[in-house]
């Protein structure tokens, strides 16, 4: 019961962050989510290695990658996404039919272990989906790190469904591993800045054939 | 012992180049670091190559063949960078040696994995500690490569990501996804599921690979990042995420999934030197050339795999053969970068005049890397064509001879025109000298290309014919 409610949270904020076009919010939406986020691992199997998760992921996707985020675009003036790929109208319908195709999706294929909700995972393929959509659509280089980022959060419910078979030690390395990713990401993004005064890619031209 | 000189120390060695101040200390350390790296390598290659550490680390012969490899690149590099660092003063290096000590263990680490989630941390971690090194320059190009590499490899790595996490939901019976447990019991994975988990597998770490179409990235990066960066990157990393590949095919022969895997491995390899066949021709930039370069040689590695039979033992010896060569003209254009200061094709000529060694050694490297006889990647590239011929796919051998006679022309019209080409009349511009630095790193990799690809020890032959046997074929 309480696993559905985060999971349909969990979704709900995906939607609004695919419909938002503030990079503040965005940002603090994510750290929403995954706040959600952190709380599944209890629900599903209760114990000390869900504990641990639960704090670690607290850490890390609650409040050290969203002030990173932050630090990133600290000096950026324009922090709305100025002219996306793909409308905001049109992106929530893709959304939403990108979400009709998860449940579909998970529909069809059948788990060869026991599962705790049958929404768990639609709702890990909508998240990541949702994420590759963000990542795509967007020419903003931090818009296409949340993306990535909420990308990683329907992979982490994915990997709820193994978290009893999973050893503590490669969890913590998969999370370290994204930490690390988006630390890099932060700083690539300040180069962006420095070297051409927005952290649009739009700019990013220069190379091709 | 082995894990801590092989992975921790390495990033010891990071910490103390970290806090260190003197300049000439932290090359003396790298040169350290890489020496000892290498000896623990060969003192390894008296051990029987099949070994385990504990459950997570172990070796066998696939993972020692690519640690060699890595190992003895890494170690010429380190003797380049001495040169190179030199001479350019920056305060970005501190960075750069820590990174790159640290993507030796991360390198390291990915030959080690017995598991496959360790694996893929192992692996997403050598695509974050390259990034700070192809933005060395820091240049607007090169913030360009980095973030366009950082951010598809991210995303490709993720996806990798959800395909270890099919696995090991195709795995439940088994209850672990250890290596040596999936092997030994693949006929429990549920097939579904394995199928799968093998595609997303394939995508994610293709694009670490550089496979086409997920190759997009390569030539940015190769051609923004500085030279020795880019032999490390086409030798070495690039040897890691076949490595990986080389763990999929492995677990799809044991569940007998070879002729659902083959095909794909084909039309992904064939479609890379397809792709490289086109931009190499007419390619105006002799980094990014190489780039493709690399696409193309990651293609007929992966075509080997998917040929099967004894296109298996060439791919192998192919990733070794083109470690070397790729360390030799990465670092021929290194040491023609440093002289003429572009990397465009049209402003270096005469090389040979002005740089005699690096000139014919850029030539040897034309040689060496498009397959001319007596060098390894000749006797590879024909064993590959020996069993697409003997297999009756005459269409594949076609497209084959046709893409690599096509890279053949390209390479050889821009490297003899760079090489040779006419001496411009206005040689007010002094040429610099070729220094100790520049020129040995080059003779030190062509006599390993002479053995690993000529005069063949016969402990290669046995290590690669144990390497083949891993996968459950012949």
């Amino acid at each position: 019961m309480w696993l559905e409610i985060a999971l349909i949270l969990i979704i709900f904020l995906g939607i609004i962050i695919l419909g938002n076009n503030h990079l503040g919010s965005m940002i603090q939406l994510f750290a929403l989510q995954s706040f959600f986020l952190s709380a599944t691992p209890l629900l599903i199997h209760p114990g000390p290695h869900a504990i641990i998760m639960m704090i670690v992921t607290i850490i890390l996707k609650v409040f050290l990658i969203p002030s990173l985020l932050f630090w990133a675009i600290r000096h950026v003036s324009i922090r709305r996404e100025v002219q996306p790929l793909i409308g905001y109208g049109k992106t929530l319908i893709l959304g939403g039919f990108l979400i009709g195709v998860s449940f579909l999706i998970s529909s069809k294929l059948d788990l060869p272990l026991k599962e705790t909700s049958n929404l768990l995972v639609p709702s890990a393929f909508s998240i990541v989906m949702i994420g590759f959509l963000l990542l795509v659509s967007r020419f903003k280089a931090i818009t296409q790190v949340i993306g990535y980022l909420v990308m990683e959060n329907g992979i982490f419910l994915f990997a709820l469904l193994l978290l009893d078979k999973t050893p503590l030690l490669v969890e913590m390395g998969i999370l370290l591993d994204i930490f690390v990713g988006a630390l890099v990401m932060g700083i690539v993004i300040n180069h962006i800045n420095q070297e051409f005064g927005s952290a649009s890619t739009i700019n990013l031209t220069n190379l091709r054939d | 012992m082995e894990f801590f000189l092989l992975v921790v120390f390495p990033i010891l060695m990071a910490v103390v180049v970290f806090l260190l101040q003197q300049e000439d200390f932290k090359k003396i350390i790298l040169l350290l670091t890489s020496s000892v790296h290498l000896f623990v390598t060969i003192v390894l290659w008296k051990n029987p190559h099949d070994f385990q550490l504990n459950s997570f680390l172990g070796f066998d012969a696939a993972s020692q063949l690519v640690l060699t490899f890595i190992s003895i690149l890494f170690f010429v590099v380190s003797i380049y960078l001495i040169g190179y660092l030199k001479e350019k003063k920056r305060g970005a290096d501190k960075v750069f040696m820590v990174c790159l000590l640290c993507l030796l263990a991360g390198m390291t680490l990915v030959t080690m994995s017995r598991h496959m989630g360790l694996l893929w941390i192992a692996i997403a971690s050598t695509t974050l500690l390259s990034a700070p090194l192809i933005n060395h320059d820091r240049t607007p190009q090169s913030i360009e490569a980095t973030w366009k590499y950082l951010l598809i490899s991210s995303l490709g790595i993720a996806l990798g990501l959800l395909g270890t996490l099919f696995l090991a939901i195709s795995a439940t019976p088994i209850k672990t996804i250890f290596l040596g447990d999936i092997l030994n019991n693949a006929a429990f994975l549920s097939p579904s599921w394995l199928k799968l988990s093998v595609i997303f597998l394939l995508v994610g770490y293709g694009t670490k690979m550089g496979l086409a179409p997920m190759h997009t990235w390569k030539p940015d990066a190769y051609g923004e990042a500085p030279p020795p960066v880019g032999a490390l990157m086409s030798g070495a990393l690039t040897g890691c995420a076949f490595l990986a590949i080389f763990r999929v095919a492995q677990i799809c022969f044991h569940a007998h999934l070879q002729e659902f895997v083959s095909p794909i491995f084909v039309l992904l390899g064939i479609l890379s030197l397809g792709i490289a066949a086109i931009f190499i021709l007419g390619q105006k930039d002799f980094h990014r050339m190489l780039g493709y370069s690399s696409v193309e040689h990651m293609g007929i590695l992966v075509l080997g795999l998917g040929l099967g039979g004894t296109a298996i033992w060439a791919s192998l010896f192919h990733l070794v053969n083109n470690a070397f060569a790729k360390g030799l003209i990465f670092l021929v254009a290194g040491n023609l970068y440093q002289n003429f200061r572009s990397k465009k094709v049209e402003n270096i000529q005469a090389a040979v005049h002005k740089l005699p060694i690096t000139g014919i050694f850029l030539i040897v490297g034309l040689l060496v890397i498009t397959g001319f006889p007596p060098f390894g990647i000749f006797y590879s590239e024909l064993l590959i064509l020996k069993e697409a011929i003997m297999t009756q796919r005459y269409v594949l051998v076609f497209f084959y001879l046709l893409f690599l006679s096509v890279i053949f022309f390209g390479y050889a019209k821009i490297i003899l025109g760079m090489a040779l080409g006419k001496a411009p009349d206005n040689t007010a511009r002094e040429t610099q000298k070729e220094t100790f630095f520049m020129i040995v790193p080059l003779v030190i990799l062509i006599v390993i290309l002479f053995f690993s690809g000529v005069l063949v020890p016969n402990s290669l032959y046995n290590l690669i014919d144990q390497a083949t046997a891993l996968l459950g074929e012949r």
